[in-house]
């Protein structure tokens, strides 16, 4: 009869059994893999970016609460300071060279006490003249990923604008193009593109891309870029083929449990 | 029977309310954190889910336990600060539970709901279900629930924040729910059926939560609430059972030592519904405040289900009457019946 018990139930005790007896060898492989940046562990204090910044621009940062600082830059970096709040900030730098108009923005996530605002009224309002709004950005916890595609929106003074090439370039050397819609949206594939990864083995490298964009009107050439960080795909040592293979043998366990029977009290329907 | 007078039929419209709800309410607007209902909602709603409008409490708990209480206590922090966000996010909880108490788990939990459709598909294809399984079994793996919520809620994250374990176990109980799987794959996204083979760590509890996916689904087709028996939620909710405004009363006749329809009709095989005769109020541990006890407990308000004190539904005989006819015809068609009826009917030769 104890054979009879519910086997999820075992299933998982003795799992756990399993599991606790691993854990130094996932803490090895944990030591072994490489570390993100000390200021990316769960800090909460000041975040240093590079972004490519033009020399002479003005750089801001915009709170989750639409609160904007303005920030130094230097030799293209920046030190976004600590707001003590939970939600994507973005840094916005810009520069006004007459006819050309430069604009750079990076939503960064930053951690502290919750915000109570949402990432949608930091989207939603307009930064600069010009912009590249990601639709949406990666919600907390995500980020995005080699091997997905995303969307933007190009927005002029608040509203979209239609038929503008876009590209897409990663650090890595890769360019994928697309052309904005009627709403101003399109949608870009981010290139899975990071040397040596080894398959079924955890890989938490990451690398910056660079979506931009020009649009001119009024004789003023309007340049924009969003610049962001993006991961190598999970898929790499997360298999969907034997995750189905395994769900298949729990469902035919399922199945079998189910016929040979957990008491003798049946119902035929 | 009128179907929207079936208590039955009325918790499955709300079942079906509460899964769109909470697997595809984020959709209108709710896909950051802050969107979120309460991110502490008493009901597996999946943070994987990208669509979901409310996360399941279980999560910021695992989190606080790695990320802010264990790393309080490994870095020799302030252990209340530590401890703060995990009161805030308590007492937020019980706040919600309050208002529904376990009815949480009846009537709004999306992997709860999948449970039952599956074993109804599993009555409509005529397939042999248990009615019920053995007092000594239901007491066997009861405590299994108490054992996930302590260890692999609060004590695993909680070693791994310390740096006793692996960071890979700081949300040991999401990588063993199958509702994470379940909620992602509802909106089309294949991510979570995952078995990942970075470590030993990953690649024993990806093994465990798509294994148990697989199986609570084809279970359920046959077993009425599967994972629900084992859920660490149920066991939380037992915890706090007694500040909740819905409750399950019983006001027991000495006919109800020869009844027992009430356990037979309880998904989750609570003998106590039937042989308790002293306590009135009757939320066990295991109880979901799904309401079939009273529905078919034949005997004028001897079960009842009240809403801070006020009854808000009682057994009564004429209602009784009537959802058992229901329940009989519905169990009467289902794929075996209509195909028997099929081959009859060719079976009569003309003439």
């Amino acid at each position: 009869m104890l054979i009879r018990l519910p086997v999820a139930s075992l299933v998982l005790l003795l799992s756990m059994g399993g599991v606790i007896a691993t854990a130094s060898a996932a803490e090895e492989a944990v030591k072994e893999s490489p570390q993100p940046p000390a200021q990316h562990r769960h800090g909460r204090g000041p975040k240093m970016l590079e972004m490519g910044i033009p020399d002479g621009s003005t750089v801001t940062v915009w709170q989750p609460d639409l609160v904007i600082r303005k920030v130094d830059a230097q030799h293209g970096h920046v030190v976004i300071p600590k707001s003590g709040m939970d939600n994507y900030h973005a840094v916005v730098a810009e520069k006004d060279s007459g006819k050309v108009k430069q604009a750079v923005i990076r939503y960064e996530y930053q951690r502290g006490k919750p915000s109570g605002h949402s990432t949608t009224e930091l989207t939603a309002v307009q930064k600069t003249d010009f912009e590249i709004v990601p639709d949406p950005v990666p919600r907390e916890h995500r980020d995005y990923q080699s091997g997905e595609t995303w969307s933007f929106i190009l927005r002029f003074q608040g509203d979209p604008v239609a038929n503008i090439p876009v590209s897409l370039k990663t650090v890595h050397g890769n360019i994928v193009s697309g052309t904005s819609d009627k709403s101003g949206q399109v949608a870009l594939h981010i290139p899975d593109d990071f040397p040596n990864v080894q398959e079924g083995e955890r890989d938490e490298r990451s690398a910056a891309f660079d979506v931009t964009a020009e649009y001119e009107t009024a004789g003023i050439t309007y340049r924009t870029r969003l610049n962001s960080e993006y991961r190598v795909n999970p898929a790499h040592w997360k298999s969907l083929m034997l995750g189905m293979l395994v769900a298949g043998f729990g469902m035919v366990a399922g199945g079998f449990i189910g016929r040979a029977g957990l008491t003798k009290k049946k119902v035929r329907s | 029977m009128n179907p929207l007078t079936n208590l039955s039929v009325i918790r499955k419209l709300v079942q079906v309310g509460t899964f769109l709800l909470f697997v595809y309410g984020g959709s209108m607007g709710g896909y950051y954190l802050a969107d979120k209902f309460s991110i502490a909602l008493p009901a597996l709603s999946c943070a994987y889910d990208s669509q979901s409008a409310d996360l399941c409490v279980l999560i910021p708990f695992q989190h606080q336990m790695h990320h802010r209480l264990g790393m309080a206590i490994a870095g020799g922090g302030n252990l209340l600060m530590g401890l703060m966000p995990t009161l805030i996010t308590l007492g937020l909880f019980v706040l919600l539970f309050a208002i529904l108490n376990k009815a949480f788990c009846g009537w709004v939990c999306p992997l709860g709901t999948f449970q039952e459709f599956m074993h109804l598909l599993g009555q409509k294809l005529g397939l042999q279900r248990h009615e019920s399984l053995d007092q000594s079994m239901v007491k066997r793996y009861r405590p299994v629930k108490w054992l996930i919520l302590v260890f692999l809620v609060f004590v695993v994250p909680l070693l791994a924040g310390i740096g006793l374990l692996g960071d890979d176990f700081g949300d040991s109980y999401c990588r063993i729910c199958p509702s994470r799987i379940l909620t992602s794959l509802a909106t089309g996204d294949s991510t979570q059926l995952f078995v990942d083979t970075a470590n030993n760590t990953t690649l024993v509890l990806s093994l465990i939560g798509v294994f148990l996916f697989g199986l609570m689904t084809t279970l359920a087709l046959t077993v009425r609430q599967p994972f629900c028996r084992i859920c660490p939620l149920l066991a939380l909710h037992a915890v706090f059972r007694k500040l909740g405004l819905l409750r399950l009363v019983k006001n027991a006749t000495p006919r109800c030592d020869r009844c027992g329809l009430c356990t037979k009709a309880c998904p989750m095989d609570i003998k106590a519904i039937h042989t308790e005769m002293e306590k009135k109020d009757l939320t066990t541990e295991d109880c979901t405040l799904c309401g079939r006890c009273v529905e078919f407990c034949p005997d004028k308000d001897v079960l009842q289900l009240k809403y801070a004190m006020l009854p808000v539904f009682s057994a009564d005989p004429q209602y009784f009457k009537k959802r058992k006819k229901a329940q009989k015809d519905w169990e009467a068609s289902n794929l075996t019946t209509l195909s028997k009826k099929r081959d009859a009917s060719t079976d009569v030769k003309p003439g």
